[in-house]
């Protein structure tokens, strides 16, 4: 088969054919961008009516408020739903890593029967929906009579993220030479110290990201909160929705900008480190060997 | 007897009394449960013995397993028993409550297949919205998702990195206040209503909020990740010395493109879809924010009677339906893929 | 000296041996990576294991160090069984393919670290691993970490980190795979020279016949699972015993022949050509049997010429001409294609289409039944 030679094209064309991909990814990327910045945005409205949604004028009234006293101004219920988000993301999250980082070892490191069952039983959480999640796990705390609250809610923030620690951390697992471990237990560590002294600090920073992630989902939950959180517990994402009924004032947006920016800067340190380690690594100098002349000198000497 | 002989007798006993042991346990956790309609809870400590049941036989278990081979099945307890009792029993749970009829708090198992005969009947509308609204949501997230992955993949370069990061990056302002920013987007005197209006493709007296169109808008904007993240992935893969052969093969570059690339990142499409459409059916917070109970799917059924109503088995029903029709869709996929890959 | 099933003895070893491994076997479900591999390697020895991917070398090599127990069979060393025993209560250090560094330590704690798990004082292992990385002409890198060293500086820490813990047997899984040419060939020439000055025994695994002949005083050839020779580097070289080790050390010249007197080592070609061996050399009640030559042992004369020993007329079909040596390929009565090395003495060489005689001595043929 020959091959066809190109048809020449207007350069008009070609210019519009290749540039109009990179016109579209822009507009997407703001379209990514808009609500964000709308809300960061909205945060200097002078609004006077209940409902944030149209502009009014720009005003750093609301930011003074938050950051005056009581922390959060008009929205103070809302920072003490935010510290519980905090309380309860951290803490599930810790408890989800552990967990998860258990299961992932046994995923990589060994041969088992029940691996299948295994695999799907963490899938499943991630394939569910949200509602049926939630929903489930409340009509057993109903059963149990287990009265709703930051309890209930932690159990079920753990359970949803196990299945993310588990691949994020797997994925770290896999790419690390198994010879390690077998060379620290040749080396007379026995199966805990070569857990502390090799396998740990290697995963560590897969381990460490998978708390992140967890974090992030936790603190983010709304659906399944809702379900398993009980009248007294309001969580931030509990806060905003039943606000958006009753009127959600400024505040809202201050607080979820400083949210936005606190956050996006932890993921670009994150990366940044990730990139230096990398590089580091990568940089393994050509370092020259000893040459044969040396060695043969020792030999004599020796 | 030979030693070995003896030894594996050993080991079937205790393999045997193991799983009746363990099988034993799970029964009457199902019935302490109630998942099974056989209710012998009188007090949280019935609950003892099928603990001690299925303690006693998971160890025995264990032992007729030889030392070295048991590390795996430490590591996995901890969260194994942590997904058993809090997502597997529940599972069942709903099952069971799924079929009990009566008025909150009175209700009782009555095997009411009728719970579920009324999705069809009452819940019509509502089912209808889900499926439409999340399989449009798909579509328009592919055609947005695909050609901003290629572009990440193909023309990043150098940048590559930091584009994934800035795709990620609206994900870390809450949920709630990214859909809420979709009320001003969307707002009847807005920017965005007033272009459509000028275009004629919208009534003088139309809106965009309270329909399905922004509730639409919402759920493409919130898991526009997951459809992009898997295509990018399975571009990325692709071998560049495949694109440079179909370079050289094909006039065109569109035809390379239709020949070559598009069915290499399949697997990422077919991915991303799953990740979007399967909970975008399940979804409730959009159409709750940004529309009107007209524009109600499934999920604001399922939360309405499970915590306003009270009406825990018809809600119990819908919620398992749903999770069955998802299973369902899950199945092919799982059945071509195998079941490594789930857990990447 | 015996071959087979039963016991196969380093015929250089004295009282205890070193490493000894009775009958071991090791499955994996339905396949067999070892069978019925019967070791005595002696103190103070360099020890290969030679074999193709797969034999199962690395299998048996594993089995001494602890990461697997043999199905059947027992490993002893110095005496002691160490069935069941871990890695960590095994008195053997490993230096694997890989190297296997710890990444996040640096030089010197990967060195240092077999030495920290016993009560030994700090003091005391400062000095060793300085000592022990300027054995291995690393002195001063002990603060770097291991990805910034190169492969053959790598390969030199994970010796170093064995070395350390005076193991009385080290073992060595395919160390110098990864390395240049260059590199390996110094290597060799290094570990060769650290095992006689350190005085332990060493078994190397490797695929690389020419590697295990430098380095080894006694080289076993692993063949699908089983040992097939064991000996010294000349001994097997020139006495393979089977088609395979005699195939797997370099180029073979096989030619089926007939035996027609086994005490006075007549043998005939199927063309009833008679050839001469070695008396005693045929085992009696073998009929047929296979004659091998190495290709440098063979001469080549121009035909019609006088020769003495075994000569067989043929034509030649390539000559490459290698500078050192010629490599020919020549079409024997006796052989399709037989390989032929000759030393470059002379300008005398031959052409492709040259009629040739290949003439060798009967004492550098090998028989192989």
């Amino acid at each position: 088969m020959t091959a066809v030679a190109p048809k020449p094209m207007s350069r008009t064309a070609g210019l519009v054919r290749r540039h109009t991909l990179t016109v579209f990814a822009v507009l997407a990327f703001l379209y990514l961008f808009l609500p964000v910045a709308l809300i960061i945005v909205f945060s200097f409205n002078a609004t006077q009516g209940r409902f944030n949604f149209t502009w009014e004028g720009f005003t750093l009234e609301h930011w003074d408020s938050v950051f005056g006293s009581p922390f959060g101004g008009s929205a103070a219920p809302a920072v003490d739903a935010l510290l519980v988000s905090l309380r309860l993301a951290f803490a599930s999250s810790l408890a989800a890593t552990t967990l998860g980082t258990l299961i992932a070892l046994a995923l990589v490191r060994y041969r088992f029967k029940g691996r299948d069952t295994t695999n799907i039983a963490l899938f499943l959480p991630m394939a569910t929906p949200e509602v049926v999640m939630g929903s489930s796990l409340l009509a057993m705390f109903l059963l149990l009579r287990l009265p709703l609250g930051f309890g209930s809610l932690f159990i079920a923030h753990v359970l949803f993220t196990i299945s993310y620690v588990v691949v994020t951390v797997k994925a770290r697992l896999q790419g690390y030479d198994r010879n390690l471990e077998e060379a620290a237990m040749d080396l007379y560590a026995n199966e805990w110290q070569t857990f502390r002294k090799v396998t740990l600090p290697l995963i560590m920073p897969g381990v460490f990201a998978a708390f992140l992630l967890g974090f992030a989902l936790s603190f983010d939950d709304f659906i399944i909160s809702n379900f398993n959180a009980g009248p007294r517990t309001i969580t931030f994402p509990l806060w905003v929705f039943g606000a958006a009924q009753r009127g959600i004032p400024p505040e809202i947006n201050v607080l979820g900008s400083i949210i936005f920016f606190v956050t996006v800067v932890v993921m670009l340190v994150n990366v940044r480190l990730q990139a230096r380690r990398s590089r580091t690594a990568s940089a393994s100098a050509e370092i020259d060997h000893v040459p044969v002349a040396d060695q043969s000198e020792k030999v004599s000497q020796g | 007897m030979t030693a070995t002989q003896l030894e594996n007798s050993n080991t079937s006993t205790l393999r045997t009394a193991g799983k009746v042991s363990t099988i034993a346990g799970i029964v009457f956790f199902a019935a302490g449960f109630e998942i099974i309609p056989v209710s012998i809870l009188r007090s949280p400590w019935d609950l003892l013995v099928p603990l001690i049941l299925s303690g006693v036989g998971m160890t025995l278990l264990l032992a007729t397993i030889e030392r070295r081979s048991r590390v795996p099945y430490y590591l996995l307890i901890p969260g194994g028993i942590w997904l058993f009792a809090f997502f597997v029993v529940p599972m069942f749970r709903l099952i069971n409550v799924s079929l009990q009829e009566g008025i909150f708090p009175n209700f009782e198992f009555a095997w009411a297949w009728d719970n579920y005969t009324k999705l069809f009947t009452d819940f019509l509308a509502q089912g209808r919205n889900s499926l439409l609204y999340a399989l449009t949501a798909t579509v328009v997230a592919i055609l947005i998702a695909y050609p901003l992955a290629y572009f990440i993949a193909f023309r990043g370069g150098a940048y590559k990195n930091l584009l994934l990061v800035m795709l990620l990056m609206p994900f870390l302002m809450p949920f709630l206040l990214r859909t809420l920013s979709w009320k001003i987007i969307l707002a009847d005197n807005g920017i965005v209503v007033e272009v459509l209006k000028g275009l004629g493709l919208l009534a003088d007296d139309g809106r965009l909020l309270a329909t399905g169109v922004a509730v639409v808008a919402g759920i493409v904007y919130n898991f526009l990740p997951f459809m992009t993240l898997p295509i990018y992935v399975s571009l990325e893969k692709i071998d560049h010395s495949l694109l440079e052969a179909a370079a050289d093969l094909y006039s065109s570059s569109v035809t390379a493109f239709r020949k070559v690339t598009f069915p290499l990142s399949l697997p990422g499409v077919v991915a991303g879809t799953l990740l979007t459409f399967i909970p975008a059916v399940g979804d409730y917070v959009n159409a709750s924010l940004l529309g009107t109970p007209q524009q109600f799917m499934v999920g604001n059924v399922i939360q309405s009677r499970f915590l306003v109503v009270l009406d825990y088995p018809v809600a119990a029903a819908l919620s398992f339906t749903l999770m069955l029709v998802i299973v369902l869709m899950l199945l092919p996929y799982i059945r071509a893929t195998g079941t490594e890959e789930l857990v990447a | 000296m015996t071959t087979g099933a039963t016991s196969i003895t380093d015929p250089t070893m004295t009282d205890v041996p070193a490493v000894q491994l009775k009958g071991v076997s090791k499955r994996f479900g339905d396949y067999t990576a070892v069978e019925n591999v019967h070791l005595d390697i002696g103190e103070n020895k360099f020890f290969a294991l030679l074999g193709p991917s797969g034999c199962g070398k690395t299998t048996t090599l594993r089995m001494i160090a602890g990461f697997e127990e043999a199905t059947e069979g027992v490993v002893m060393l110095h005496g002691e069984d160490m069935t069941g025993r871990k890695p960590y209560r095994r008195p053997v250090n490993t230096v694997f393919q890989s190297y296997a560094l710890f990444p996040h330590l640096t030089v010197f704690e990967n060195v240092a670290f077999g030495l920290r798990r016993t009560k030994i004082p700090d003091a005391d292992i400062r000095s060793r691993v300085e000592q022990m990385l300027d054995l291995v002409q690393l002195g001063g890198r002990g603060a770097q970490m291991p990805r910034n060293l190169s492969g053959g500086q790598q390969q030199r820490v994970a010796l170093a980190r064995a070395l350390i813990n005076h193991p009385r047997v080290l073992l060595l899984d395919e160390p110098l795979g990864a390395l240049d040419l260059k590199l390996r060939k110094e290597m060799q020439i290094e570990l060769k020279r650290i095992q006689q000055e350190v005085g332990i025994t060493f078994v190397h695994v490797t695929h690389d016949q020419e590697e295990a002949m430098t380095m080894a005083d006694t080289i076993a050839v692993m063949h699908q699972g089983r040992i097939e020779r064991m000996g010294s580097p000349t001994e097997i070289y020139e006495d393979p015993r089977t088609e395979f080790v005699a195939g797997f050390l370099g180029a073979s010249n096989l030619m089926r022949v007939d035996v027609t007197d086994a005490a006075a080592g007549k043998v005939t070609l199927a063309n009833g050509h008679e050839l001469t061996v070695e008396p005693g050399s045929l085992t009696p009640g073998h009929s047929q049997v296979h004659l091998g030559v190495r290709p440098e042992k063979i001469n080549l004369v121009g035909q019609g010429e006088p020769v003495s020993g075994n000569a067989i007329a043929g034509r030649v079909l390539d000559a490459s001409f290698i500078g050192v040596s010629t490599h020919y390929l020549v079409e024997t009565e006796a052989i399709d294609n037989l390989a032929v090395v000759v030393q470059n003495l002379d300008d005398r060489r031959f052409a492709s289409g040259d009629s040739v005689l290949a003439v060798w001595q009967p004492q550098h043929a090998f028989v192989v039944e």
